[in-house]
């Protein structure tokens, strides 16, 4: 249950960029999650909603996109997408694999409302 | 003041934890320049991490300096089971499910400052959220007891995989329990070919001389590599090495 944790790591960063563009508003926060994340969307999703309401930004949407795990071999650099945690390369056998994508929760992107530039000035 | 705005879309594209991994890469850089191997010690509940602790600090009996960091969310138990042997700091944690590098940082300016060979964290049992935070350990090391099941490898792949070595604990129970250490162990090398394993029994010192000669080992390792960037980057390095380096010149 360390999903209220992260999701306090993740608010933070966002308050630190809504403040870096002196942003009115943010409208959406598109995270990254896969299967190694080490997180559970639902409850990620709603450790967002008991502390989004904590934040200068209240109104947000957090927006989950799950990814699948993908993966490289060190031996033959077949890619591929694992699909049971199985570090088995499917071209050669290898079990020398490397993670490509899947294993951290990412901030994507952040949407926001900022003042106009030609009113601001 | 109510100007207009517009609608802007800030990418970061970055690891959440990517500033806290950063932190735990250099307090891992300072363990390694003073000469300590960081043990992260993660398991479920009961699995026997504070009894290897123990039975690894009779077996050195003073000839390999530790200390320990114990997490639990309640009570300082474990501190006391292990104070008896070893320098010891409990870390409570108040309801969190895993520790986090600033709670071991405070643990650490606790601790009494004696130049440690081998720092043991012990972890918030539990198999799910420990495996996503770096507390700037070189080993994370996982146990798994007999008793709860050879299956577990396969149920929780981010602890086996972010794991350097497996200890089959309570292996003194196998004659009573369906526990295969091969199906286990090749269930945990599925998820991290590279993992090494050692089975043990903390009540019977099976296997510790073993264990404890891994991480003797492993720090020997450290300190050969560190000393060798050392006189790579033409820093002055401590101890006989340098002094051989510098005769070579």
């Amino acid at each position: 249950m360390h999903e209220e944790s992260l999701m306090r790591t993740l608010l933070r960063q966002v308050d630190h960029l809504a403040r870096q563009h002196q942003a009115v508003s943010v409208d959406e926060i598109q995270v990254e999650v896969g299967p190694l994340s080490g997180v559970e969307p639902i409850l990620l999703m709603s450790a967002f909603e008991r502390l989004v309401v904590l934040t200068n930004f209240e109104t947000a949407r957090l927006v989950l996109r799950e990814v699948p795990l993908e993966c490289r071999c060190r031996m033959c650099f077949a890619e591929f997408v694992l699909e049971n945690f199985r570090f088995i390369c499917p071209q050669c056998g290898s079990g020398s694999v490397e993670i490509l994508r899947g294993d951290s929760m990412r901030l994507l992107n952040v949407s926001m409302q900022i003042p106009d530039r030609q009113e601001a000035c | 003041m109510q100007g207009t705005t517009r609608s802007t879309v800030v990418e970061v594209n970055a690891d959440v934890l990517a500033g806290k991994k950063k932190l735990a890469a250099e307090q891992r850089d300072r363990f390694t320049q003073q000469g300590t191997l960081v043990i992260n010690l993660v398991s479920s509940p009961g699995a026997g991490k504070t009894s290897l602790l123990q039975a690894a600090a009779k077996y050195w009996n003073g000839r390999a300096r530790m200390g320990v960091l114990v997490g639990d969310i309640a009570t300082d138990r474990d501190a006391e089971r292990l104070r008896p042997f070893v320098p010891v700091e409990q870390l409570t944690t108040g309801g969190a499910c895993h520790l986090e590098l600033s709670l071991v940082q405070q643990g650490l300016a606790r601790l009494s400052p004696e130049p440690y060979e081998f720092l043991f964290i012990e972890n918030i049992g539990n198999l799910v959220c420990p495996a996503s935070h770096d507390l700037g350990e070189h080993l994370r090391i996982v146990l798994l007891s007999t008793t709860e099941g050879d299956d577990k490898p396969a149920k929780y792949p981010k602890m086996f995989r972010t794991s350097h070595a497996l200890v089959i604990s309570k292996s003194d129970l196998l004659p009573y329990v369906p526990f295969s250490v091969e199906a286990a162990v090749q269930d945990a090398r599925l998820i991290q070919p590279e993992l090494l394993s050692f089975v043990t029994s903390s009540t019977h010192d099976t296997g510790i001389e073993d264990f404890c000669a891994f991480l003797e080992n492993a720090r020997h390792k450290m300190l050969t590599a560190r000393d060798s960037s050392r006189v790579l980057n033409g820093e002055q390095s401590p101890g006989s090495k340098s002094r051989l380096a510098a005769g070579e010149m």
